[in-house]
């Protein structure tokens, strides 16, 4: 017996710009938001003399050296994890896959446990390179294996995470020097990561969102089915190798930055196909303005969440993101792919 | 001539039946000291003793307290964190003794415990984690005392009940005397500028993670051996917890000014070598760091060896912080 699914009804273009425009509105609040508030409490007047008119006092130290960077860390990694994640569920026509699926996180989780164990970590510059060239060998092996089809991708990718995990999680065992390394990195957090160098690993992520957009519209072609695309004239395999490496600049270069973040690249597009329906340029977009509103509202529910200390970011994404995607999903009814 | 399967099965079942009872520990009665004997009190309960142990295992932080007391040891737990330490003589019987577990309580090897033939097991593990030791297979072997660390500072105390359920106080009594005598040399050097100076800890321990770091007062591990020479960490912990969070917190980076703003010496915790750890690096590296008072008049010390749990390690970061604070006699 052969279901046959009626095609989602897209919302109109109208609507869909007026609620961007809306997105947009929420994403420059929650981001002033995110400079103004901490676990120290610092005026709001003083906030913005340490944007526009610093004299140098701890508060202006705290918003231009630890807040500020932060949320720009947000925006790029929030939009990184969120575009992945419509990518990765595109090209694999599977609504629970998200960039990790693809070996990109375990990729970068065995490079910095090895980088560890030689002694390869003792910088945010080391640690970044080592998690890049972890996330990308992870992502060319997961291609070169399983290009033949978008199931045999996915597989590909969770066997080679569970052998990368196995070997990892054995390394830090043994090595409890590594364990303690790696633990700094493992946990996905925005906080302290204003030290690292940040500036090329946004600007790849800048690139890779551009090459998103740009690939965009093809995507919707593989979105209808390979068959569909292959008599529209798309070239399947160029399209679907394109959105590989974007997939793994963005979701590398995240994982890099901030540790493994992996809830964000899940219910970012769902939450966005509410909106935007199957339209691939418009989840794109969607995306690229939901990831970092929810990464900063998480962001700053870490900072007050406990009376001293912070509560990682990934946690709270966790606490935050799946009664979301619950509630969409109850609502709505899950949207096809 | 075959046997029959139902007869093989048969014997297969009671082979197994009889492997089974014989394997199980849980009926096993508790070993009984021979010789003189006394009641010891430990964290588990009232424990009949030998007066004068011949073979003892140690574990935890009864490793470095009775290797330091000459006790006779038979069987120790890995200890790599105390190596940096202690001293040749310690280090050599460390190296020679067998290990009958890890560095976690986890990692108890009873096979290996049990052919050290112990007359006393001494596990010096923080409560808690007494539930990863199976207590009633320890004590079908030996007596077991468990004492293990409360507060930081309580190393003192701690170390002293162990090396005495272990019938070693006459050498321990002795490093002891030897660490009074120098604090005491120490303290009355620095007597005319410690006391007068508002001491705050930066840490390196526990739950130090990015965008955070640890605060240490008085009583804490990188602050106990310090006050003994006259230094007075600061301020207590804003929400009181149990053990070394009862002394130290882990407030985020941010607070890092309002914490530290009132210090006039702020030492730091660095690895026995000087090698800065990471999670102190990240705070020596923020810009919030460089904004401090302390900071900005030089007044930023580094102390070695604040893991010490015994005497004779203690001394080591007496002498350590005697040589980081030196500077400030002359300031």
């Amino acid at each position: 017996m052969t279901t046959v699914h009626a095609a989602p009804a897209r919302p109109r273009s109208g609507t869909r710009r007026a609620w961007l425009v809306v997105a947009l509105v929420v994403l420059a609040a929650v981001a002033v938001v995110s400079v103004g508030v901490g676990a120290h409490a610092i005026a709001p007047a003083a906030v913005l003399r340490a944007l526009f008119a610093p004299t140098g006092t701890g508060d202006d130290a705290v918003v231009r050296h630890i807040r500020a960077p932060r949320a720009l860390l947000a925006v790029g990694v929030g939009a990184a994890l969120g575009v992945a994640g419509v990518l990765v569920q595109t090209i694999s026509r599977n609504p629970l896959a998200e960039p990790g699926i693809l070996g990109v996180t375990t990729g970068a989780g065995f490079a910095i446990t090895l980088g560890s164990a030689a002694g390869l970590t003792a910088t945010g510059a080391g640690e970044l390179m080592l998690a890049v060239a972890g996330s990308v060998l992870a992502t060319v092996i997961v291609h070169a294996v399983g290009r033949g089809s978008p199931l045999r991708l996915v597989l590909t990718g969770v066997a080679l995470s569970a052998v990368l995990s196995g070997v990892s999680l054995g390394t830090r065992l043994l090595l409890p020097d590594v364990f303690d390394a790696y633990r700094f990195w493992a946990v996905g957090s925005l906080a302290g990561r204003e030290q690292s160098p940040m500036l090329l690993p946004l600007l790849a992520i800048g690139l890779a969102l551009v090459g998103a957009v740009l690939l965009s519209r093809q995507l919707d072609a593989v979105a209808l089915g390979e068959t569909v695309a292959r008599s529209l004239g798309a070239n399947v395999v160029a399209i679907r190798a394109g959105a590989l490496v974007l997939i793994t600049v963005l979701a590398g270069a995240a994982t890099a930055i901030a540790g493994p973040i992996l809830f964000v690249g899940l219910i970012v597009p769902h939450l966005a196909r509410r909106v935007a329906g199957g339209s691939v340029p418009w989840l794109v977009a969607y995306a690229a303005v939901l990831g970092p509103i929810l990464l900063l509202v998480s962001d700053v529910g870490s900072r007050v969440l406990l009376p001293t200390g912070e509560v990682p970011v990934a946690f709270v994404t966790a606490f935050l993101g799946a009664p979301v995607l619950i509630w969409a999903v109850r609502r709505y009814g899950a949207a096809p792919l | 001539m075959p046997v029959p399967t139902l007869a093989r099965v048969t014997g297969a079942l009671v082979l197994i039946v009889g492997l089974v009872a014989g394997c199980d520990s849980g009926a096993a009665e508790p070993a009984a000291p021979s010789g003189a004997t006394r009641v010891f009190t430990a964290d588990n309960g009232d424990i009949t003793i030998p007066v004068a142990p011949k073979r003892v295992v140690a574990t935890g932080y009864a490793v470095p307290a009775l290797l330091e007391a000459g006790a006779p040891l038979v069987g120790i737990s890995t200890w790599q964190r105390g190596l940096p330490m202690m001293s040749a003589k310690d280090r050599a019987a460390y190296d020679r003794l067998a290990k009958v577990a890890g560095e976690s309580a986890a990692e108890t090897n009873y096979e290996a415990i049990a052919q050290a033939e112990p007359d006393l097991i001494v596990i010096g593990v923080p409560k808690p984690v007494l539930a990863d030791i199976d207590l009633d297979r320890l004590r079908a072997i030996a007596p077991v005392v468990a004492l293990g660390p409360s507060l930081p500072s309580a190393w003192r105390d701690l170390s002293r009940k162990q090396a005495d359920a272990a019938g070693a106080l006459a050498t321990f009594d002795t490093v002891r005397a030897a660490y009074v005598d120098k604090t005491k040399q120490l303290a009355a050097k620095y007597a005319g500028v410690l006391p007068k100076l508002k001491f705050a800890h930066l840490g390196a321990y526990g739950e130090v993670a990015n965008g955070n770091f640890q605060r240490e007062f008085n009583g804490s591990w990188g602050t106990n051996v310090a006050q003994d020479l006259g230094a007075n960490y600061y301020g207590e912990v804003k929400v009181k917890g149990t053990g070394s969070k009862a002394v130290s917190e882990y407030p985020s980076i941010e607070e890092l000014p309002s914490a530290f703003a009132a210090a006039d010496v702020i030492t730091y915790t660095v690895s026995a070598d000087g090698s800065v750890p990471k999670g102190v690096r990240y705070v020596l590296d923020s810009e919030l760091w460089k904004g401090l008072p302390a900071v900005k008049a030089g007044k930023i010390y580094p102390l070695r060896y604040t893991e010490a749990a015994t005497y004779g390690s203690a001394m080591a970061t007496a002498d350590a912080a005697d040589q980081a604070l030196a500077p400030l006699l002359t300031s």
